[in-house]
């Protein structure tokens, strides 16, 4: 295509074109045989796209169509048939979240310890090994349910090395290439485990990304809008539990960047929870606009995209 | 409130299908998927925006909307949807004609592989025209973006389906020859 008019040729064919433009570009195509072949394969790929057939097969869009306009409850989401067991599941999945958040604080609590002897500035290997025999064996069996008291166990000499370590640190710790001898057998479960809090908080993100925008969408203006909060105030009240229970794992795993994300949410799944039945259109549009300050949808889905995007390598 | 529903339906049924049919497109040919997003736009459409926009602003609405949920769908895991599009494309009914389905089929997935290749927001532009007869203004107003960007982006779109077309077909000729 190398003729000047060939862009004004797909502007022809579209009807965009003022009338004296028009005129010239058809006496231009009288003269240009280019210029006749490109519009003519214009035209042909309009025919093939325009002949395009949908699958759609007529009973399935008016079931679709009662399903919207027989509103009563909300229509599921892509797929997932929620019905009359969503409080079931809903619990279901808490107790899920709050099992895991539970057994992701023991633990980071129970291999403090270690976690600390790890800190002491000693690179080489054997005294790791040894101060890591020693306090595992005696410490879990004894308070596994007191995590608070676990950090101050180590003996008196590593005291005053001692701080209140962040979970970042210990995660990089965990993570470095063993010095440990017997690596194989604790790295294979920690990957495991990393992989599902990963899911779980992909989904998360998915599911308060939806419920932001279908709040951002929320009519203010009409009586109808008390009732339309309804149901975003019931999925920000699921999900505000799972939010905590991921911010505290990502913490433990130090995810910063997650769990940054997940704190800038919180405060703003717990205002849509906790607004009233008939919410003042004021207090709506003042979320909306946190929403919005704080940039949280676009991080949303970035973050969701990239932790699928992890998934799946 | 039964006028409402009434006009509702007529939009539903007006533009459930190009809807569908826009949206397979966009999604490479992922109908299941396709259809649920235009479901859940007509839902939002429904629930939030029915009865605020102007006249005549619902269906640009419509396209707006249905395209971010697919942007959305090509940030998420694409892998997620695609074993369920299969089940459902195994178990769809055989053709009464095997030959005249066989045809279609080949056409559709030359067409999908064809826009496939174009970027997003030129393949957008170019379904709105071609399939949806919209003009650069309306399209722009779909896509929040100039008429001038609009006209660059089908003309371009058609260029580089035009080069792939005459590609293919030099292929095809010498495969033959």
């Amino acid at each position: 295509m190398n003729c000047s008019f060939s862009e004004k040729i797909s502007s022809l064919i579209d009807g965009e074109l003022a009338a004296a433009e028009a005129r010239e570009v058809e006496r231009h195509l009288l003269t240009c045989a280019e210029c006749e072949l490109v519009r003519a394969d214009f035209l042909s790929l309009r025919s093939q796209i325009a002949g395009f057939e949908t699958s759609l097969q007529p009973a399935i869009q008016n079931r679709e169509l009662q399903k919207i306009l027989s509103r009563g409850e909300p229509v599921p989401v892509r797929g997932l048939r929620w019905g009359w067991a969503t409080p079931a599941i809903a619990f279901a999945t808490l107790l899920v979240f709050v099992a895991i958040g539970f057994v992701l604080y023991q633990r980071s609590s129970n291999t403090d310890p270690e976690k600390l002897v790890v800190q002491v500035p000693s690179p080489t290997p054997s005294p790791t090994i040894e101060k890591r025999d020693e306090p595992v064996p005696e410490e879990s069996p004894k308070e596994p349910k007191t995590p608070e008291r676990a950090p101050s166990t180590p003996s008196a000499p590593k005291k005053p090395l001692v701080r209140e370590p962040r979970p970042g640190e210990q995660f990089a710790i965990n993570n470095e290439p063993p010095l440990v001898t017997d690596p194989a057998p604790s790295t294979a479960p920690e990957r495991v485990r990393s992989a599902d809090t990963q899911t779980l908080t992909a989904i998360h993100f998915e599911k308060s990304e939806t419920l932001l925008v279908a709040f951002r969408n929320v009519r203010l203006n009409t009586r109808e809008a008390a009732g339309e909060v309804a149901h975003e105030r019931k999925r920000a009240q699921q999900l505000v539990m799972q939010n905590m229970i991921l911010r505290r794992a990502a913490d433990a795993n130090g995810d910063v960047q997650t769990s940054s994300l997940l704190e800038n949410l919180e405060p703003i799944l717990l205002d849509i929870a906790n607004l009233p039945d008939k919410p003042d259109s004021n207090a709506v549009r003042t979320i909306r606009e946190r929403v919005e300050r704080k940039n949280i949808v676009p991080l949303l889905q970035v973050n969701s995209a990239a932790l699928a995007r992890a998934l799946d390598d | 409130m039964a006028s409402e529903d009434d006009e509702f339906t007529m939009l539903f049924q007006d533009f459930y299908p190009s809807l569908c049919r826009f949206l397979e497109c966009l999604l490479g040919g992922r109908a299941p998927l396709a259809q649920d997003l235009a479901q859940e736009s007509f839902l939002q459409l429904h629930r939030t925006a029915w009865g605020t926009l102007p006249p005549g602003e619902a269906r640009f609405w419509l396209y707006r909307v249905a395209r971010n949920l697919a942007i959305n769908e090509f940030r998420k895991s694409h892998t997620r949807y695609r074993l369920f599009d299969r089940v459902v494309e195994a178990m769809r009914p055989a053709a009464r004609n095997p030959e005249q389905e066989y045809e279609t089929r080949e056409r559709k997935t030359l067409v999908l592989e064809m826009l496939q290749a174009l970027p997003e927001d030129q393949r957008t532009a170019l379904l709105l025209r071609e399939q949806e007869q919209l003009s650069y203004r309306e399209i722009g107003e779909v896509m929040k973006v100039s008429e001038s960007k609009v006209k660059v982006d089908i003309f371009r779109a058609r260029a580089s389906l035009r080069q792939r077309w005459s590609k293919r077909a030099k292929t095809a000729g010498a495969s033959a020859g």
